[in-house]
């Protein structure tokens, strides 16, 4: 580590990785919700919405905490100057983390707008906009100072300040529900095919050069290829979302041909990795980091590029839409496309922030296949389910209970995936925080370096 | 690769603009024909305010609603052509008495009286937006759960008639039609006489104490014994 203030990053990483475990254990309770009968009493008082409003709530927390601690790791790095203020960084975290326990609570008391993902009450929504446009002063202001303008910074500032405005659709109270879908998919839908899809694209560009070696200019041409295409396909691909909620018939079209495309730069993605990988100009020294960047672009394209597209035309999307196979798509999609992404960043940023170059690798290389298996079983359970719904509901014209009954099965098959799920992820959680050093014999197996698949 | 840093910055400033741009004058378009296509002019305050009730208990949590939200509960856009004023309020005011049956569960959030006809209103509003037809258990292409409901009463006897306009497939089911809340009613022959099946219907308490069957003071006398003989000729 060159720059002490890439530090601050820790305490991001560190509170990102216990909400991970929180939100893991909170879905699996809500997958007992779907096949158990729980008793009306404990049902009035912690219903499956105000779980479910935990569970997504912590996802969205723990994702940006890591993107924004990946931020601040990366950032003297790439602008060869500290950070603007670290106090602010640790201030801004620690408003945030306030937050986020405030609207947790909060939503065990009923506290919350009723918006799906964006439950948090308006008060709390101010307040993390002053964290995020702190945050973005910081960043701003760090690469000001520094006058070392690349394309990653650039990427990746356009990318903050992206998501940071369109969070505000979000905030106001629509008297319209047509509307108010409308505007919801411009904070979801141009969050995680946009804003975010820029952020992790920053990242992984850093990341790529400085384990492969690749030349910058290499990686910054493929990095722009990667967004024009992400954005143009990405933003009249929300259009998608606009089939059914009482919006004119174009969109049909619009989202249709936009969103069949939107697999093409996670493609290119994938291609221009693997290109990297083998082109690449030093040792596979940390094979574990090595192994999430391959695999996580793999799994973004199985989980947001396949998926996605297996239901995104609107003639199946017609029977799909609102069924448990968007529950499928969620889970595969969020967990290849910005989970894994984290986690890379993590295994490659918190050895190195405790003082470890290497550590042993056979925990963390144990915790990813079981997640990555755990959580394709669960994609498919949630897959199976969602199509007998598609079926029984939406063809056959069975009762909602009716055709749930049928499913209940694989919402029981889901669970004891979340189960294998959750062991992984305590082990990659204690792994992250504490890495083991590498003994003599390991470092020598780490040396025959060969490229991971 | 011969592509040079140039026109990769083009791609990217040229693909994102031309998208951008698309999606704008859409949105504006969007926003001209939503009035039309969400009849716009009967969004009336109670609809906002039945609105608001939604946001307020969080129920979009649970229900999906234009096909978004939790997965959890029933899609709610159609919900008023399904069940109706009546159905509606019965769930929402004693959701532990409907759903006693049912192996998931709604809380009973205590709503007030406001609060339940607000939220009818707006989920009246919603059933009329123009969504394409979606969703297709819903479709105007399927005969409606009401005709549905009538073809399988109507020509039996007046009973049947009474049995579908009195709202009973709410909560009951005969010959697969209807609702899960009650029991279904094939076979009572055997259960009851005439006298105690009109009277059970009139006064649910009367004849069983613990029977979660609200009392039907609007049923009349005469109507019950119709549909008494309605029902007790389904063997």
């Amino acid at each position: 580590m060159e720059f002490k203030s890439q530090k601050v990053a820790y305490p991001y990483f560190g509170l990102a990785l216990l909400l991970f475990v929180l939100q893991v254990l909170l879905g699996l309770w809500l997958a007992i919700n779907y096949f158990v009968t729980l008793p009306q009493g404990l049902v009035d008082v912690f219903p499956f919405s105000t779980a479910r409003a935990m569970h997504t709530n912590l996802l969205v927390l723990w994702l940006l905490l890591g993107f924004m601690g990946g931020t601040y790791y990366l950032l003297p790095d790439e602008t060869k100057s500290e950070i603007y203020s670290t106090k602010l960084a640790y201030l801004i975290f620690v408003v945030l983390a306030l937050t986020g326990v405030a609207a947790l609570v909060g939503f065990l008391f009923g506290w919350n707008q009723g918006k799906p993902l964006l439950e948090i009450p308006t008060a709390l929504d101010l307040v993390v906009v002053v964290g995020a446009l702190l945050f973005l002063f910081n960043v701003a202001m760090t690469m000001i100072k520094a006058k070392r303008w690349t394309a990653i910074q650039g990427t990746l500032l356009a990318g903050l300040v992206f998501l940071a405005v369109l969070y505000l659709f979000g905030i106001p109270f629509y008297r319209n529900l047509t509307i108010d879908w409308y505007y919801w998919w411009w904070v979801i839908h141009l969050w995680v095919e946009g804003a975010w899809e820029m952020i992790t694209a920053a990242i992984f560009a850093w990341v790529l050069m400085k384990i492969t070696g690749v030349e910058r200019g290499v990686v910054e041409k493929w990095l722009y290829v990667e967004i024009g295409l992400f954005l143009f396909t990405g933003i009249a691909g929300t259009g998608h979302h606009y089939y059914w909620l009482g919006a004119p018939r174009y969109w049909l079209w619009i989202g249709g041909i936009f969103s069949a495309l939107e697999p093409l730069p996670i493609l290119l993605m994938v291609i221009d990795t693997m290109r990297h990988v083998k082109e690449r100009k030093l040792p596979i020294t940390r094979r574990l980091v090595w192994t999430y960047a391959v695999g996580g672009v793999f799994f973004h394209l199985l989980g947001a590029g396949l998926w996605g597209f297996a239901h995104t035309l609107p003639q199946i999307n017609y029977y799909t839409h609102g069924s448990q196979v968007t529950v499928s798509h969620g889970h595969l999609a969020f967990f290849g496309a910005y989970a894994m992404l984290n986690l890379m960043v993590f295994y490659y940023a918190m050895p190195k922030l405790r003082g470890l170059e290497e550590h042993a690798e056979g925990r963390g290389k144990f915790g990813f296949w079981t997640m990555v298996s755990a959580m394709f079983c669960l994609g498919l359970s949630f897959g199976i389910a969602g199509v007998l719904q598609a079926y029984l509901e939406r063809v056959l014209g069975f009762g909602y209970m009716a055709a749930q009954e049928q499913m209940r099965l694989w919402f029981a098959v889901a669970f004891f995936c979340g189960l294998g799920f959750l062991v992984g992820v305590l082990v990659t959680v204690y792994d992250l925080f504490f890495p083991k050093p590498v003994t003599e014999k390991v470092s020598g197996k780490a040396a025959v370096a060969r490229v991971v698949s | 690769m011969a592509l040079s840093r140039k026109s990769a910055i083009w791609i990217c400033l040229v693909g994102t603009l031309s998208s951008l741009v698309l999606f704008l004058i859409l949105t504006v378009d969007t926003h001209r024909q939503v009035k039309v296509l969400t009849k716009a002019q009967n969004l009336s305050e109670e609809v906002v305010q039945g609105k608001r009730v939604w946001q307020k208990y969080n129920c979009n949590d649970c229900h999906t609603i234009l096909g978004f939200g939790g997965y959890y509960a029933p899609d709610m856009t159609k919900v008023y052509k399904r069940i109706g004023t009546v159905g509606i309020q019965e769930r929402l005011k004693k959701p532990e008495v409907v759903l006693a049956r049912s192996w998931r569960k709604m809380p009973q959030q205590n709503l007030g009286d406001d609060e339940v006809k607000h939220l009818v209103t707006f989920f009246k509003w919603v059933s009329e937006i123009d969504t394409h037809d979606w969703p297709p258990q819903d479709s105007n292409k399927l005969p409606s759960s009401s005709i549905r409901r009538m073809i399988a009463t109507v020509g039996i006897s007046p009973g049947g008639a009474l049995f579908k306009e009195k709202g009973c497939f709410g909560c009951h089911k005969i010959g697969g039609i209807g609702s899960d809340a009650g029991p279904a009613l094939e076979g009572l022959g055997g259960k009851y006489n005439p006298e105690t099946l009109a009277r059970y219907i009139r006064t649910p308490a009367a004849v069983n104490p613990k029977s979660t069957m609200p009392q039907q003071p609007e049923v009349s006398p005469s109507d019950a014994e119709q549909i008494t003989s309605f029902l007790l000729g389904i063997k």
